[in-house]
């Protein structure tokens, strides 16, 4: 996945509140981008982009918790941190369960938000390189034949070479060879490391 | 004088006073005397001004000898309102006529008084009791007012907050910016006329809200209807933003204006947009859509509030008008009463129609004021 620079994305449907934030994430450096309405930060958003959502809760049209909900069911990942005009305790609660990364109440000390914005972009960057890291193993088990997959799965459960042969009707000979092709397209340097990567991507190696 | 006339003039109902041409009385009768508190025997031979006040009083002998030498006459066969003093002083109005009596020689006067204290009294009462009913009429309207308001006071309070945000935000976005070793003075300057206008921005909310708070004596002005909306929807706003509604305003241009109280219809119209948001509530926000709309149509001057609801339920429809009919649990039924006799007393209709394809429209026309244009 290609490094950017991440972007805060602001959407408030107010033109004051929104310009105000645009202008403090650039006070600090960051780069961001402000949008008038939920729409339209649907429109902008690139999921390949790196980044958080600073969200108005009350918009017109389609709503700060409307908006969570539609990037929940589309499985992008952006940490949200809401901003709201009133104290709303349900509303908080409802946008923390659906995954918020936090709430904060208008108005706020510029201090709150950007620490808030700084964490947000922090755990985005680690997820992003997350899942990077795992897609690149998926590919990496694609490669392998199916008798490979086999003697992966039986050697990362803990079995003997001399084992798994038996198990799959080879030569231990045969099983030191594959497992050295498997070590190889994986590119794991242990058999401890051959496991973490299993365990990192679930089910992918259960059904061979 | 003989018994026949003096009763006669005893069952008379009026006061009658007879006088001579030198102003003493000559015959009081019965009612004079229950109307002054004087028996016929301790004013007869007394001058008439006696019944009167100040400065009737010293001047009664100079109307006399006034209208003796010149004929004049100022009240004889023509009647009028005078005041009249009882025996204890008190002065009472009293209509009087009075005639000169035919062929006396030397002139005498026959006078007719009939006490207007009742009808006075009466008057008085009509008149303070419809004062009354136009007091409790304001104080009803103004309460009603307050109570819309009431309902409100979330999203004014969340329509004060976005621009103290604004300004908080631009204020510490601005410090930041002057603070770095190359202050971008450009931004700092641009950060501060924001925060001027977001400042401006509060305080019209709060104007705003002030003039509908006051309890006011109702006035009529030279109203630019659009103005008096573009006010409102300051306010209204919020209202619609708190409850995720959109809210489009077309409003005609080169519209005449109207005659009003601008706080009334402002009030009429945030009633009106109330029960709207109240009618789309049920609808996912995006089919949420009120259009508050001016145009002109046959000489008056129209404005609708049109919501995308369910529409109105053709069993109220009849009563939509009337007091304490009401569909909603918290409601008190008074909204679109009130409204309605707001609209009437501008001499003007307010009614409903379903709107196509769904949804309502409720509109007010207002007379215009011909030949005055904005």
């Amino acid at each position: 996945m290609k490094a950017t620079t991440p972007i805060v994305y602001i959407v408030d449907d107010d033109e004051a509140v929104r310009g105000s934030l645009r202008m403090l994430m650039r006070s600090v450096g960051l780069q961001a981008q402000a949008l008038g309405s939920a729409r339209e930060f649907l429109d902008a958003y690139d999921r390949r982009q790196s980044g958080c959502l600073v969200l108005d809760v009350r918009m017109p049209q389609m709503s700060g918790l409307e908006l969570q909900q539609q990037l929940n069911q589309r499985g992008a990942t952006i940490p949200v941190i809401f901003i709201s005009g009133h104290g709303d305790v349900p509303m908080a609660v409802e946008a923390m369960q659906h995954g918020a990364f936090d709430f904060l109440q208008k108005p706020f000390r510029d201090q709150e938000l950007l620490d808030r914005v700084q964490r947000a972009l922090a755990l985005d960057a680690q997820s992003r390189a997350t899942s990077a890291a795992e897609a690149q193993i998926r590919e990496r088990l694609k490669s392998l034949t199916p008798r490979e997959l086999q003697v992966m799965r039986l050697v990362t459960l803990g079995k003997a070479n001399k084992v798994v042969g038996a198990e799959l009707g080879v030569s231990q000979r045969t099983v030191e060879i594959h497992r050295a092709h498997v070590m190889e397209k994986m590119q794991a340097r242990s058999l401890a490391e051959l496991v973490r990567m299993v365990l990192d991507t679930g089910d992918a190696t259960q059904k061979p | 004088m003989n018994g026949e006339l003096q009763a006669l003039l005893d069952a008379c109902v009026d006061a009658v006073i007879i006088i001579d041409q030198r102003g003493l009385i000559t015959t009081f009768n019965a009612t004079a005397c229950r109307m002054f508190g004087y028996r016929s025997d301790e004013v007869s031979g007394r001058n008439v001004s006696m019944l009167m006040p100040e400065p009737d009083t010293s001047q009664h002998d100079a109307y006399l000898r006034h209208h003796l030498l010149t004929g004049e006459a100022h009240v004889i066969g023509i009647g009028r309102e005078v005041s009249a003093r009882r025996r204890d002083g008190s002065v009472f109005p009293a209509s009087l006529a009075v005639g000169r009596i035919a062929n006396s020689e030397p002139a005498c006067f026959v006078g007719f008084l009939h006490d207007l204290t009742p009808r006075r009294r009466e008057e008085q009462q009509r008149h303070s009791a419809e004062q009354a009913v136009r007091e409790a009429r304001e104080r009803l309207t103004h309460v009603a007012r307050l109570s819309t308001l009431g309902e409100m006071t979330t999203g004014l309070a969340h329509e004060l907050n976005q621009p103290l945000t604004a300004i908080a935000t631009y204020a510490q976005a601005a410090e930041r910016m002057a603070t770095q070793p190359q202050p971008q003075l450009d931004e700092v300057v641009s950060a501060l006329r924001q925060i001027s206008a977001q400042a401006l921005r509060a305080g019209e909310i709060i104007k705003r809200l002030r003039a509908l708070v006051r309890n006011r004596q109702t006035q009529e002005d030279l109203l630019e209807l659009n103005t008096v909306v573009r006010e409102l929807v300051v306010l209204a706003e919020s209202d619609a933003r708190l409850n995720n509604v959109q809210l489009l305003i077309e409003l005609a241009s080169d519209l005449p204006r109207v005659l009003g109280d601008a706080v009334q219809l402002q009030q009429v119209m945030l009633n009106l947009l109330r029960n709207a948001i109240d009618a789309v509530s049920g609808l996912s926000s995006n089919a949420r859509t009120i259009v508050l709309r001016t145009v002109l149509i046959a000489g008056q001057v129209e404005l609708s509030v049109t919501d995308s609801g369910p529409g109105i339920d053709p069993a109220i429809r009849e009563r939509l008008f009337e007091a304490f009919a009401t569909t909603k649990p918290e409601g008190t039924g008074l909204g679109l009463a009130i409204s309605r006799s707001i609209v009437e007393s501008h001499g003007g209709k307010l009614a409903w129609r379903a709107n196509q394809p769904c949804g309502s429209c409720f509109y007010l026309t207002l007379p215009a004021v011909s030949g005055v244009h904005p």
